[in-house]
């Protein structure tokens, strides 16, 4: 019903025109209000009986006409045919994961640290697809490599995944460049379009090596492949590299940019516990798509409701004299 | 399933009817109503000899004082010969005239009288209660006028004796025009009262015909007066008063008829009404009563025999009975205010 709050997409918008007809009876209601030569009783004592009566609602008279008026509109928006969205579940597609190997994920400010709280959180997403997902997996580093092609072979992947291993550096458009190439290794069957593409990236810090993230998803964007990003770890997280401490804050705006751009989503996480609720929230996104659905059903149900209470209205008021 | 009835003057609460909802014929059972006798208290002035004892002595039936006998003067046939032997003094007798009752009848012909719910309009009640009190005042020489009170003018109508006059009376009062709603015009009930009484200074009875309401008058306290009380003892100085109030049965019992536009036939008062709400009936007929409550003390202060009649009741039989009672009370009931001679 949250559909019928905000204005609605129609299949047949013209039909909409048929709408013109309420002002019309809106306007002949009042101009047979005003007229005289109403039905009308006559009464004599009437001096008693306006000081009796002298509070009654006058809004109820008109409940009837206007619960009726309701009704029409719904009606008449039910017959353009309005258009909902509707979730309903992929049947398959293609999810490449990226996860962050570079050497700041070593810190220690989420419990235990952030490679393994990852690698935690995206197997549980992983398993938590359906199955005739195809999955891949791309490590990102310095040199980033597509640690597994697309499969559905979850026990393959999670191998992968948890053989991640810690490297130099952080190449986020480069990732991403792999990411898309990895996207086209996805096995097509006969006479089949290739499945919807998304990639799920993870990321800690900064680009540091290799070109702009930003190319990369202009790439991703004309290939229709969506980036949701999941800046991971704490603002004072740090590592200590070769006896110096360096801080390594994760780089929330290139990540919201970067899927701000493919039309995808950006979520941040600083712990375990919101890593995987950030998961859950793309995994919505992921394994769901939006359709447009015609809902005349509600339109419909809607003028039924204003019917039966101007119905019933009227029955209230109805004259009964004499009897 | 029960044959459609005939809606009568039920009609009447939508448009004003057109003409009378009773026949001249049904008004009142002539001969049922020879065996009943209204009874005069008052004394009367007339010109004629007739049945109800009058206020100066005359040639009569009934004896009076017993004065000094004058030669030439007095019928020796009258001597009063018990008070001539005690006072050794010659003695008359003298008697009270015997006069003829001229009765005049007020009817209110306003449109809030076109109205009735059960067969008959007010209007045609009152005219039929004239009827019926006509009838019962038709001895030896007795005359009946009518007066038709309208909202812009009084009509009379000539008072007459004999039963033949009386039907001519009640036909021109039952093919007198209906009196349109909202006519103009501002004559009320003490407009007419006062014209009934400086019209005919001579002594007898008045009738006055109507429902005592006041338009647009939502007053219920019975200690304050209604604007006609006035008028009403003042007419009630020097005559026999009666009034007659006419009611419908949905006057006194707020009709359940739903979400209603409900207007006045004498006022510009339109406005819907919820009906159906069981609670404002419940008020309305409290305040309903208080009203004829009021009307009622009224009456009573005013010094005027008071007869309520309503649409769905057999109005000869109310009649009938209020005459009955009123042989006890009438004596009591019309004391004339101190100083006016009975």
């Amino acid at each position: 019903m949250i559909g019928l709050l905000a204005f609605p997409e129609f299949r047949t918008p013209e039909r909409l025109w048929v709408l013109i007809v309420l002002p019309v009876l809106v306007l002949m209601y009042l101009i047979l209000m005003r007229l005289r030569g109403r039905v009308s009783l006559r009464f004599t004592n009437t001096g008693v009986l306006g000081a009796v009566m002298g509070s009654q609602r006058r809004w109820t008279r008109h409940l009837a006409v206007a619960m009726s008026l309701c009704s029409l509109v719904a009606l008449g928006l039910a017959w353009a045919q309005p258009l909902g969205t509707e979730k309903v579940p992929r049947q398959r597609a293609t999810v490449v994961m990226v996860v962050d190997t570079s050497l700041s994920m070593e810190a220690e400010d989420v419990d235990p640290d952030r490679l393994s709280a990852a690698k935690t959180a995206a197997q549980n997403f992983i398993s938590g697809l359906p199955d005739s997902y195809n999955v891949a997996l791309v490590a990102l580093n310095g040199q980033p490599s597509i640690k597994m092609p697309p499969s559905t072979d979850r026990g393959a992947l999670e191998r992968a995944l948890l053989g991640l291993e810690l490297e130099d550096g952080t190449a986020i458009g480069d990732s991403l460049a792999l990411a898309l190439e990895a996207v086209d290794q996805a096995p097509v069957g006969d006479n089949e379009e290739p499945a919807p593409a998304m990639v799920v990236m993870l990321s800690d810090g900064a680009n540091t090596v290799g070109p702009d993230p930003e190319a990369a998803a202009r790439n991703a964007k004309q290939a229709k492949i969506p980036v949701f990003t999941i800046a991971f770890g704490t603002q004072n997280g740090y590592v200590d590299l070769d006896g110096t401490r360096e801080k390594v804050p994760p780089d929330v705006e290139t990540m919201k940019d970067v899927a701000r751009t493919t039309d995808g989503r950006a979520v941040s996480a600083d712990s375990a516990d919101s890593l995987a609720d950030a998961y859950k929230e793309i995994g919505s996104s992921v394994g769901y798509e939006e359709i447009r659905k015609p809902i005349t059903a509600q339109y419909a149900f809607g003028a039924l409701g204003f019917a039966i209470v101007a119905a019933l209205g009227a029955v209230m008021m109805a004259a009964r004299w004499p009897r | 399933m029960a044959p459609a009835k005939d809606p009568g003057a039920a009609t009447s609460v939508l448009k004003a009817p057109t003409g009378p909802t009773v026949p001249l014929n049904k008004l009142a059972p002539e001969a049922a109503l020879r065996s009943l006798e209204l009874t005069i208290v008052r004394r009367l002035e007339g010109f004629l000899h007739g049945d109800h004892l009058g206020l100066l002595p005359g040639a009569g039936s009934d004896t009076n004082d017993a004065r000094i006998y004058q030669p030439g003067q007095d019928d020796v046939r009258k001597m009063d010969w018990a008070v001539t032997a005690r006072t050794t003094v010659p003695h008359v007798r003298d008697t009270m005239s015997d006069r003829e009752l001229e009765v005049w009848a007020l009817l209110d012909v306003t449109p809030s009288m076109n109205w009735g719910t059960e067969g008959i309009t007010k209007r045609d009640l009152g005219i039929a209660a004239i009827a019926t009190i006509g009838f019962l005042s038709q001895k030896m020489g007795d005359r009946f006028g009518g007066l038709l009170m309208k909202p812009d003018h009084v009509t009379r109508l000539q008072a007459r004796s004999g039963r033949t006059a009386l039907y001519g009376l009640l036909r021109r009062m039952l093919t007198e025009p209906i009196v349109p709603d909202n006519a103009p015009g501002d004559l009320e009930l003490a407009d007419g009262i006062e014209q009934l009484s400086r019209s005919y200074r001579r002594r007898g009875m008045r009738v006055v015909v109507s429902d005592f309401l006041t338009a647009g008058d939502r007053e219920l306290d019975p200690s304050v007066p209604p604007p006609w009380e006035r008028s009403l003892r003042r007419l009630a100085v020097r005559n026999q008063v009666l009034c007659v109030e006419v009611v419908d049965k949905h006057e006194l019992e707020f009709p359940d008829v739903g979400e209603m536009l409900i207007r006045d036939p004498e006022t510009s008062f339109m406005r819907y009404v919820n009906t159906s709400d069981a609670s404002a009936r419940r008020r309305m007929d409290a305040a309903s009563k208080a009203q004829r409550e009021r009307i009622k003390v009224a009456l009573r202060r005013a010094g005027a025999g008071h007869i309520q009649l309503r649409t769905d009741r057999d109005w000869v039989a109310d009649i009938a009975r209020f005459v009955l009672n009123y042989r006890r009370v009438a004596s009591m009931l019309h004391q004339p205010p101190q100083g006016v001679s009975k």
